[in-house]
């Protein structure tokens, strides 16, 4: 996949070039608007990262022209600005999803390929790992075909284990994940080990254990052997 | 400090104009009344004094005793005795009745005769004098009517730029950006001082927009570089090269580079709800959004939330805020709750209330809604999710309640 990164911040912009290459990404950069602007009219991309406040001019007027120009392409806004008016505004004017800084990678990861799965960019809506698969159109998940019941939370869990597969993700970070800013209503993360417990019981009944623990840090999702 | 009773100014000014000028009216009036009368008597005195006097001269010149009933009485007496002056009431052929007359009474020994010199004067009568006065006295007073009444229609003239003025200030709101345009006045003061409240609200718009940037400007400088140190942790976890000792470290700085982000969206929050910039408010559930709210805490914690009578409540309120207010109240029932305890919530009767178990009450519940105040410094709180919750119901008009009942910690909002 050719993704675009318009971001004006090198270093982070360097940073997630550097993660999303690992899923075997083409990433390219654009450091201001109007490299942005050219790369978009040279290019095709299939999906643009893109940040509002961009040194020489706004995301958004370049969100503009690409719906203007009819371009299908997933416009996935990466924010410093948390404004409820700047989400919704980017959102009416076409956007698909709305980041607001400061995000962890694996959760741009993920992001990026909710929007991807999107019916309207012809994306497949099932995940497949294995014998797992995942409909995300029924928000339901089968291994070996056989559909096995699972609450919300443990269906997040899964789709973000599925789409952060070989990385290490730890108690915060999925914690984060699955309950956003509420996490700030307790004081540690040890309580995940039991929504991964209930979640890993009912897949190895019937599949393979790919939820592994990585000592004193967190899980990782892999058939891979450690 | 107590405050001062407050007075028009109009009706102030012509008040005290209207009071001291009357009383200073009846009082003249008063005066001229005893001035009058005084005058009069001297006078009178004066007069028979000159009268008796030349009678004396008369009965020195030939001895002869002059009577003219009732004003001249001349009589031989045996003694003499001191002189009186007296008021006293006498018929008057020529008015047919009983008239008032000053009457001096000299006794003088004359050529070796003893006599009694009376002379009497008819006295102004009162009524006459009142009478006079009295008519003078509506002439003032109309005159000073129509002053009166000309002078308020002057001071209302004169006062009448400041007053529209005053009623576009009153319609000055910061948030229209709108600086007020004052009505031009050939009054040198007036004019000064519109010109430095339009200074003043041109500096204080200017300050708001300053303000308004500067929030807006540190969320986006304090985000960029969290956004950068918490991608360089991911990436250094992802690339699997660390050790645990390392691991623990860079997760100590994430969790700590959230908690700077979780502040700093926080009093972002807090700026916004105080600069007034929710405007929008459309019909919505709030019991819908809580129960929104309520599944996004499921498995969060191992605490139950019991729900009771979850009816609608539909209000005109910014949905993004309902949802800040449940988040903040659930968020808060959490980490308050005493171990095996519960979190009971209700919705109903446009209030929303919210219970938690808890061992005693809270120590200071005045400081309650204070930003950063912290009921118990072991919890990891930031103490800014019940000042954001105040600050939302005081902006749109809700009300909230704190009580401890029955070893529960209670929130009861009650919706306007």
């Amino acid at each position: 996949m050719k993704i675009l990164i318009a971001e004006d911040e090198i270093i982070l912009q360097e940073s997630i070039v550097k993660f999303l290459k690992r899923d075997a990404h083409v990433c390219e950069t654009a450091s201001d608007y109007h490299e942005a602007v050219s790369k978009i009219s040279i290019y095709e991309y299939d999906l643009i990262l893109l940040d509002i406040n961009l040194i020489t001019g706004s995301g958004l007027d370049l969100l503009k022209l690409i719906k203007r120009e009819g371009k299908k392409i997933p416009v996935i806004i990466i924010s410093a600005n948390n404004s409820i008016d700047d989400k919704v505004e980017g959102l009416d004017l076409g956007a698909d999803d709305y980041l607001t800084k400061p995000f962890h990678l694996t959760e741009l990861n993920s992001r990026i390929k909710a929007v991807m799965r999107r019916g309207k960019y012809d994306g497949d809506t099932n995940i497949t790992f294995n014998e797992i698969k995942v409909n995300t159109e029924g928000m339901q998940a089968y291994v070996n075909n056989k559909s096995i019941p699972l609450t919300k939370k443990e269906y997040d869990l899964l789709v973000y284990f599925i789409t952060n597969k070989n990385r290490v993700l730890s108690k915060e970070v999925i914690a984060e994940h699955l309950w956003g800013d509420n996490i700030d209503a307790v004081d540690n993360f040890d309580f995940i080990y039991v929504h991964i417990n209930h979640l890993r019981k009912k897949l190895t009944k019937v599949a393979a254990n790919y939820i592994r623990t990585v000592y004193r840090i967190g899980y990782k999702f892999t058939d891979e052997d450690m | 400090m107590s405050r001062k009773k407050k007075v028009k100014l109009l009706k102030k000014t012509t008040r005290s104009f209207f009071t001291y000028s009357l009383t200073a009216m009846l009082l003249s009036v008063v005066a001229l009344y005893f001035i009058t009368q005084y005058i009069i008597d001297d006078e009178t005195q004066e007069s028979l004094n000159s009268a008796a006097f030349r009678i004396e001269k008369l009965i020195e010149k030939d001895g002869s005793l002059i009577n003219i009933h009732p004003i001249i009485n001349t009589e031989k007496v045996t003694n003499l005795k001191s002189q009186n002056i007296k008021d006293t009431l006498l018929y008057d052929p020529a008015e047919e009745e009983l008239e008032p007359y000053m009457e001096l009474t000299k006794y003088r020994e004359i050529n070796g005769h003893s006599y009694k010199i009376s002379v009497r004067a008819k006295m102004v009568e009162l009524h006459d004098v009142l009478q006079a006065i009295v008519l003078s006295s509506i002439i003032f007073l109309t005159v000073f009517l129509s002053l009166y009444y000309l002078n308020k229609k002057n001071i209302e003239s004169v006062w009448k730029p400041f007053f529209d003025n005053l009623t576009k200030i009153k319609g000055f709101s910061i948030q229209d950006k709108q600086s007020i345009d004052f009505e031009d006045t050939d009054i040198e003061e007036f004019s000064e001082l519109n010109t430095e409240i339009k200074a003043l609200t041109n500096k204080v718009i200017a300050d708001y927009e300053n303000l308004k940037h500067f929030t807006e400007d540190i969320s986006h400088e304090i985000q960029t570089p969290l956004a950068i140190i918490q991608a360089k942790i991911d990436n250094a976890f992802d690339e699997n090269q660390i050790n645990e000792k390392q691991y623990s470290l860079l997760i100590d700085i994430s969790n700590n580079a959230r908690r700077l982000a979780t502040l700093n969206k926080k009093l972002i929050l807090l700026a916004k709800i105080e600069n007034q910039q929710f405007k929008s408010s459309n019909k919505i559930d709030f019991t819908a959004v809580l129960k929104k709210s309520i599944e996004n805490f499921d498995g969060l914690s191992e605490l139950p939330i019991l729900t009771k009578e979850m009816t609608p409540i539909e209000i005109y309120f910014d949905e993004y805020l309902a949802g800040v207010i449940a988040d903040n109240l659930i968020s808060n029932a959490i980490k308050y709750t005493t171990s095996g305890g519960e979190i009971i919530i209700k919705a109903t009767n446009n209030q929303f209330i919210i219970s938690n178990t808890g061992k005693t009450p809270i120590k200071n519940p005045e400081k309650l809604y204070n930003r950063f105040y912290k009921e118990n410094t072991t919890k990891k709180s930031l103490g800014l999710g019940l000042a954001i919750v105040k600050k939302i119901c005081d902006r749109f008009g809700h009300t909230i309640y704190y009580s401890f009942d029955d070893y529960k910690h209670v929130f009861k909002l009650t919706f306007k």
